[in-house]
């Protein structure tokens, strides 16, 4: 028995009214809990699905600009020494870095020029799968290749050489056969040729090089900096960019229904918190005679006081433990209802449960602050008027 | 013991200063009896609210055991109601969620410290000495008025006060109930505990040794 006991046992005297301010402030935190899970994987899985319409990190050879001119003749801006990235050894430094959980695809590129039907052209040599995993708004006439033999054909490239689908075609000495030919999408897609990585390194006698790497990387809970320090650590010889602009839109998407979820969970905390000071205010002037007893015994203000709060630190810390256990179980229900997971699961954390417990105690307590010191600041006279 | 010089006490009752103690001035000895009596609206509740630090006069001192209290912290005042001074009132003189038992206890749960095991032991001796040791569990609201009364009075009996003051004990009790607590009350000032009582009732205001008289705020005669 302690002073913990007065507001204890008065919370129990009525369950009704104790009970439904729980269940109110349970429901708010629950509302919050779950919307904050959602959010979460909703955030996670957006930048997920973000990251199939572009990279937004580019590593390629360190290279020298040089500007050069002679006898009066200007032969403009040449590269010096231009090599290529060893294919495998770069994609193993890329999944290396600390961070290598937040990459979620790599798609090496190996570019070079040649003549097709005696037009110059490019060829591009990527691996389908990791190609198509940055690039889900590709779309062919035809067939994505499935064979080495096999060619994807830019809209462009394809009007410009008169090829169709199924067509035969001469590159670098060797037949392959038109299984596609891509709708425009308005970049330089359009005006290339795609062929398998491994096949055009072969046919060029570069084997295991690219020409450069595009990396999409998933940026909420780091920023994109970080990934490419680990990275630049990883290659000290390569060049590697964050595409700023793509990496902001795709978060600032992200953030947008991060800041929605806590707009709305902040709507909820204001109103359920100011139920609970509400109900603590109409708890003061009830328990007026209760607060005269007291008084009569010699309880002073600071007892009077810590008996309100502590009734209201129950409060939130019960409904912080049921609310975040429901709010928990309630995001599984929601983002199965909405179907928005795509294999991504909000996270159990037992600190984040003592976290929930103590910031609502918290918060219940702050509710209760104004109310407690008016039961405190009564008068033991005004009190006995009650008795 | 307690002495009361010129006590005076106004209250704005609808924008009107209504004066309920009109210098008032009393001396009570320690170990007395002394019985306030006078009409309804007369002023002896709130003499006795004064007298007990419940109420602050407007005028006048109030000395106990020659200290003035009137300069007293509220802080102060509140360990002198730990202490030495305990009320028991008419009506709802408990917790009604707690058990008689921590309704007893009351005084010692001010703080987070739990109740030591010798004012448990204390507290269900004062039960027993009222006759409730076998109800200590119990809420009030399954006691009879008398059993809350007794309920008040052994609280007051387990932090050892000094003096006790009751308004109207018996006022909400029938007479074989109200005679029993007054023979509590006498038994007690019988073993030196100082009781300042108001009553209506002439034949319990004659229990004490002293009676005095208030009348529209004024203290109108003393009898022995």
């Amino acid at each position: 028995m302690n002073i913990l006991t007065i507001p204890l046992r008065n919370m129990r005297r009525r369950p009704s009214k104790t009970m439904l301010l729980l269940l109110v402030f349970s429901l708010g935190v629950m509302s919050i809990v779950a919307l904050y899970q959602v959010s979460l994987v909703v955030g996670h899985s957006l930048e997920k699905k973000l990251t199939a319409f572009g990279a937004n990190m580019i590593i390629s050879p360190a290279t020298e600009k040089l500007s050069v001119s002679y006898g009066g003749f200007h032969m403009g801006d040449m590269l010096v020494d231009v090599e290529n990235l060893p294919e495998e050894e770069t994609v193993l430094a890329i999944r290396s870095i600390e961070l290598k959980d937040r990459i979620s695809a790599i798609a090496p590129k190996l570019v070079t020029m040649t003549k097709v039907n005696d037009i110059a052209v490019a060829l591009v040599g990527v691996h389908w799968r990791d190609e198509r995993g940055i690039k889900s708004y590709w779309a062919p006439r035809g067939e994505f290749p499935s064979a080495s033999d096999q060619v994807l054909v830019g809209s462009q490239a394809a009007a410009k050489l008169g090829l169709a689908v199924e067509d035969r075609v001469s590159i670098i000495g060797q037949d392959f056969t038109v299984s596609g030919i891509l709708h425009e999408t308005g970049g330089d897609d359009d005006t290339v040729i795609f062929l398998n990585l491994h096949t055009l390194q072969a046919l060029v006698g570069r084997s295991n090089a690219t020409s450069f790497i595009e990396v999409a990387a998933l940026c909420n809970g780091c920023p994109i900096e970080d990934i490419v320090a680990q990275i630049r650590g990883q290659l000290p010889n390569a060049e590697v960019k964050a595409l700023q602009n793509v990496v902001n839109q795709r978060m600032a998407s992200v953030r947008f229904v991060q800041k929605l979820a806590f707009s709305i969970s902040l709507v909820i905390l204001v109103t359920a918190t100011s139920m609970v000071g509400l109900s603590m205010l109409s708890a003061v002037n009830e328990r007026k005679k209760d607060i005269g007893i007291l008084r009569s015994l010699g309880y002073g203000k600071p007892q009077i006081f810590i008996i309100f709060c502590i009734e209201a630190g129950f409060i939130g810390v019960l409904s912080g433990l049921a609310g975040y256990l429901g709010g928990f179980g309630a995001s599984f229900k929601a983002l199965e209802f909405l179907s928005l997971s795509d294999g991504v699961s909000p996270v159990f954390s037992v600190a984040h449960l003592l976290l929930a417990c103590a910031a609502f105690g918290l918060i219940t307590v702050v509710a209760a602050v104004y109310p407690a010191w008016k039961g405190a600041g009564v008068d033991p006279s005004t009190a006995l008027v009650a008795l | 013991m307690l002495c009361a010089k010129n006590i005076s006490k106004k209250f704005v009752s609808r924008g009107n200063v209504v004066p309920v103690l009109k210098e008032v001035s009393m001396d009570i000895a320690e170990g007395e009896f002394v019985s306030i009596v006078g009409r309804s609206g007369s002023g002896k509740t709130t003499l006795l609210n004064v007298l007990s630090t419940l109420v602050q006069a407007d005028g006048g001192k109030l000395y106990y055991q020659d200290e003035n209290l009137s300069t007293f912290s509220e802080s102060h005042l509140n360990r002198l109601r730990q202490s030495d001074f305990s009320v028991i009132f008419q009506f709802h003189h408990l917790l009604p969620y707690l058990t008689v038992l921590e309704n007893t206890l009351l005084p010692f749960m001010r703080s987070l410290s739990p109740v030591g095991k010798d004012a448990l032991r204390k507290a269900r001796q004062c039960l027993d000495r009222v006759g409730l040791a076998d109800k200590a569990d119990r809420l009030p609201g399954n006691l009879s008025g008398g059993e809350q009364q007794r309920v008040a009075i052994a609280r007051a009996l387990v932090k050892s006060s000094k003096v006790l003051f009751a308004d109207e004990p018996t006022g909400s009790l029938d007479r074989a109930t109200g005679e029993q607590i007054m023979g509590l009350l006498s038994e007690l000032h019988e073993e030196g505990l100082t009781v300042v009582m108001v009553t209506h009732e002439p034949a319990y205001a004659r229990l004490a040794e002293r009676v005095v008289e208030i009348e529209d705020g004024l203290m109108m005669k003393e009898s022995t």
